[in-house]
């Protein structure tokens, strides 16, 4: 095991080595000129383009470009991004915490229900239950989070007046912004329990429900169906037969068993799951006014601000591979054949 | 168990003290007010920032010289002076060039540092000599020191605008003087909104100019952040600056206790930006906002939302939407114009300098849909760019209709026929969260491409701070944007819109030296039969020039909870209709 994990963490830089190469490659389409404010720090230099250009090489060949631009972004540097009016490395620090925040309080209960209702599903094959999964599953592909959060919003702030959009009501507003609030790592539900405001904990929870909610619908539908085909395979093979028959108790069966080896396909698709959750969820976050990461992503792209495009597809990237990774090692621990290759 | 989880589950939702449908619901944050907007800010600086987004903000934070009466758009009563100088009280000279300005005593600044007339004649120097490209400072630069700018046409400042304003503002005693060259009639409407005071003392510690000949060059026309005063404030107003949160679009305003009239009763103005218009009319009708940014076409959904209320046909001195041309567009790593060559692809950075380019577009656009489909018909079609709640306004002045096969000759006759053989591809810009201004850019869109298949425009929304900078570096080769009068009178309309000078025509690179001529005799005519002739002749070239398209002449219309109280409509205030004078503001559900 020790040896598989040194490998694909040996592995990691080269993979995230190609990832800047082919961004910065992309970049080449642009000019000089809009490439600048890459490397800008301050705003004010935005109107001085032209000793931009020269101070980073924009005009010279490739290489020295990517080597210029590879030693800034590995001190943090990824310059000044004209959307959120910050520094790049500061959007993103001021902007991911939220988006983290939503995507675990959105995953973490697609995982256990996706799992749970999908092997329950394959278990009570065209059973009710079955069925009950079956529904789920196709009005959570067929609802857009468009649709289901402009929904869940009317029904649940626009009528009964609670789960408000945002990420905090006004009073916690002000409160975090007060001196008697430290924001010790950006992380609003952990700050909140550091300094020991239970009632911002459970504001910031409520605002989170309906978020969180949508993205749950939208995504438990495909761990539920790729959990209940994956368990029907396994369920039908041979070893889950002899184990049957050996007299191994039923829940043994399907959960000790049958559940382990179906979880690979599953593994996969939940760590893309949560990739995609923590890359910024666009729709979501702009129809719950929801300061994430996804919104600043999009109003970047909207108005061609590449440092903040490429900063936003920095993150993505980085995500996607330590995802990856954190699937590959998964597999080894489920599945003994993969780290012993 | 379960039992025990679903009765937990229950008290949950119940402990959220949620109102049941029909009961009346109480004044959520009684002494805060929120306003949901689509704007975020430009800057906070009173010489540099001349967008209605900042300018409520400033205004609410700074105090000018003078004010409006509550609504009245002519009467002034004083505010920083403590008289409105007129030719009775002898403040004005009877040769109406002298003005005398007694300042108010026991005023401070939010830091507590006393108000001096030094302060005054420091923030007037200060905005008339920062003088940005675009700026307000010509406002108060052409009555005060006669000529538009502190630079000449090849962009070098000019020595003598620091010894000519220092002689024509003097501190005398307790009073402030204002010499002006000319008589200038709308002097103290302009001085009812710009030009707020600043604390000196405060401003240079912080880094800003020192108030002295040898410095002032290096403060003319600076960047935007580079000033303290780009994102502090220190004002004598009602309000002070809490917190402006540029990654949330959100701006606090906590009330000033020491303010010299009586504190407001409002503890904090929270303005944020909320482009999605669902989410601005959920957070109204569930309190958690008082008023939301709204256009028309969205009425409709707010209609008889309970503790809502809907108040109709608010008279503007407005002119909005208005399509600009760039007649010079900056090609510099310009993603706007495609390969920036008339191929198709593309356009050049003069594309628009062609006059017939424009009558094209003049001729292509559906006024008349525009205004039935998006106004619901509450509008007439502007005849130029003198709204007609103004005198100067001609409902004869000539303006362009719709007609495609007029639209098509002019094309096929721009750049020689070059535009009409190879097309052309740019993006055609509004600032994000407008769908006003966005329904705009989509007519016309589709007017212009059905004409010929190589004609291309993307259309693509632009936050409101990257727009106006966008829009200053002259990067969109054509943008929809509109103008709010600073004060009431026709010259702050063809000013702005017409003189080279003028904020748009700076941007645009737009340049009619009779028309420059023209608006610069209108302001001097005391005749008000004589000026009305002036502005006929300046729309009837403006028309033949087509530097714009002016689309129509509306009301306004504003929302909110029908707990607020106190507030007033002024045309010339700024964003009057969502914002203006928080001042007199209140929450209070008893008066219902």
């Amino acid at each position: 095991m020790a040896s598989y994990l040194i490998r694909r963490l040996a592995m990691l830089p080269f993979v995230a080595l190609g990832v800047t190469l082919l961004l910065f490659a992309l970049l080449q389409l642009l000019s000089p000129e809009m490439r600048a404010s890459l490397y800008v720090k301050d705003p004010r230099q935005l109107s001085a383009l032209e000793s931009v250009i020269e101070t980073y090489h924009l005009r010279d060949p490739f290489p020295i470009q990517y080597w210029t631009w590879l030693k800034q972004i590995l001190v943090g540097d990824l310059g000044y991004s004209e959307t959120a009016r910050m520094p790049v490395a500061e959007a993103i620090k001021a902007f991911f915490p939220a988006t983290f925040e939503l995507a675990l309080t959105a995953f973490v209960p697609t995982l256990l229900v996706g799992i749970w209702l999908g092997t329950k599903a394959a278990v009570y094959q065209d059973r009710p239950l079955d069925h009950f999964s079956r529904f789920m599953a196709i009005t959570g592909y067929s609802l857009p989070s468009f649709v289901l959060g402009l929904l869940l919003l009317m029904i649940f702030y626009g009528r009964f007046n609670i789960l408000p959009p945002g990420r905090f009501s006004l009073e916690a507003d002000l409160f975090i912004h007060s001196a008697n609030f430290t924001p010790f790592t950006g992380f609003l539900l952990l700050d909140s329990l550091l300094n020991g405001k239970l009632w911002i904990f459970w504001d910031a929870l409520k605002h989170l429900i309906l978020p969180a909610a949508t993205l749950f619908y939208n995504s438990v539908a495909l761990l539920i169906r790729i959990t209940r085909s994956s368990m029907l395979e396994e369920i039908h093979k041979d070893y889950v037969r002899t184990a049957r028959a050996k007299g191994v108790e039923e829940s043994d069966v399907i959960n000790k068993h049958a559940r382990k080896n179906a979880l690979i396909p599953v593994i996969t698709s939940s760590s893309l799951l949560l990739v995609g959750l923590l890359g910024g969820v666009v729709i979501t976050e702009t129809i719950f006014n929801y300061p994430g990461i996804g919104r600043w992503g999009v109003n970047a792209a909207q108005q061609l601000d590449i440092a903040g495009i490429m900063g936003f597809a920095l993150v993505s990237a980085t995500l996607f591979v330590l995802g990856n990774l954190a699937a590959d090692l998964l597999y080894a621990f489920v599945d003994p054949r993969v780290r012993l290759k | 168990m379960k039992k025990l989880t679903l009765t937990a589950a229950l008290f949950l939702l119940s402990s959220c003290g949620n109102p049941q449908p029909g009961e009346p619901t109480a004044i959520k944050n009684p002494d805060t007010y929120t306003y949901l907007t689509i704007s975020d800010l430009d800057s906070l600086d009173p010489a540099w920032s001349y967008d209605t987004a900042s300018h409520l903000v400033i205004f609410n934070v700074y105090e000018p010289l003078l004010g409006y009466k509550g609504s009245s758009t002519e009467e002034l009563v004083p505010v920083i002076a403590s008289q409105v100088p007129s030719t009775t009280n002898g403040l004005i000279s009877p040769d109406g060039l002298t003005y005398t300005f007694p300042i108010r005593p026991g005023v401070a600044f939010q830091d507590g540092t006393p108000l001096t007339p030094e302060d005054v004649k420091y923030s007037l120097m200060r905005f008339l000599l920062q003088d940005r490209a675009g700026g307000p400072s010509s406002l108060l630069l052409e009555p005060i020191l006669g000529y538009s700018s502190t630079r000449d046409d090849r962009g070098r400042v000019m020595e003598k605008a620091f010894q000519e304003a220092n002689s024509r503002l003097q501190v005398q005693g307790d009073n402030l003087v204002i010499e002006i060259p000319e008589p200038y009639a709308p002097l103290l409407s302009i001085l009812a909104t710009w030009a707020p005071s600043i604390s000196k003392q405060w401003a240079i510690s912080h880094g800003d100019w020192d108030g002295t000949e040898s410095t002032w060059k290096e403060y003319n026309n600076p960047q935007k952040e580079s000033s303290y005063l780009f994102e502090h404030m220190n004002g004598t107003g009602p309000f002070m600056l809490e917190r402006w949160d540029k990654k949330n679009k959100e701006i606090v305003l906590l009330r000033n206790e020491n303010y010299w009239q009586a504190p407001a009763q409002l503890r904090r103005v929270m303005i944020k930006g909320v482009n999605e218009f669902t989410t601005r009319k959920l957070m109204l009708s569930a309190g958690d906002a008082d008023t939301i940014s709204v256009e028309r076409s969205q009425l409709s959904q707010l209609r008889g939302i309970p503790g809502v209320a809907i108040i109709d046909d608010l008279p503007t001195i407005i002119m909005s939407p208005v399509v600009f041309f760039t007649f010079h567009i900056n090609p510099v790593g310009n993603p706007h114009i495609g390969s920036g060559k008339l191929d198709g692809k593309g356009v050049p950075p003069d594309f628009f300098s062609d006059v017939d380019v424009r009558k094209g577009f003049a001729y292509a656009l559906d006024y008349e849909a525009f205004i039935q489909d998006v106004y619901q018909g509450k509008g007439t079609q502007a005849t130029g760019c003198i709204p007609k709640t103004l005198p100067g306004h001609d409902p004869n002045a000539p303006h362009y209709n719709h007609d495609l096969k007029r639209a098509e000759e002019h094309f096929k006759q721009a750049w020689g026929g070059q535009v009409w053989e190879k097309g052309f591809h740019f993006t055609l810009t509004y600032n994000a969260g407008n769908t006003t201004r966005q329904t705009l850019c989509q007519i016309l869109k589709v007017n212009v491409e059905k004409l010929n298949p190589r004609f291309k425009i993307d259309i693509r929304p632009v936050q409101w701070s990257t727009y106006l900078s966008a829009s200053q570096k002259k990067m969109l080769p054509m943008f929809t944007l509109g103008w709010a009068a600073d004060f009431p009178d026709a010259h702050n309309f063809v000013f702005p819109m017409l003189h080279s000078r003028g904020n748009y025509p700076a941007q645009q690179g737009y340049k009619n030296p009779e028309i420059d001529r023209l608006v610069e005799q209108a302001i001097a005519e005391t005749d008000p039969g004589k000026r009305k002739e002036l502005y006929s002749t300046i729309l009837a070239l403006a028309y033949q020039d087509v530097p714009h398209l002016v689309v129509l002449d509306t009301v306004d219309l504003r929302v909110q909870r029908d707990w607020v109280k106190g507030w007033y409509h002024n045309p010339v205030l700024p964003d009057s209709a969502g914002g203006g004078d928080f001042y007199p503001i209140y929450k209070d559900a008893t008066e219902m």
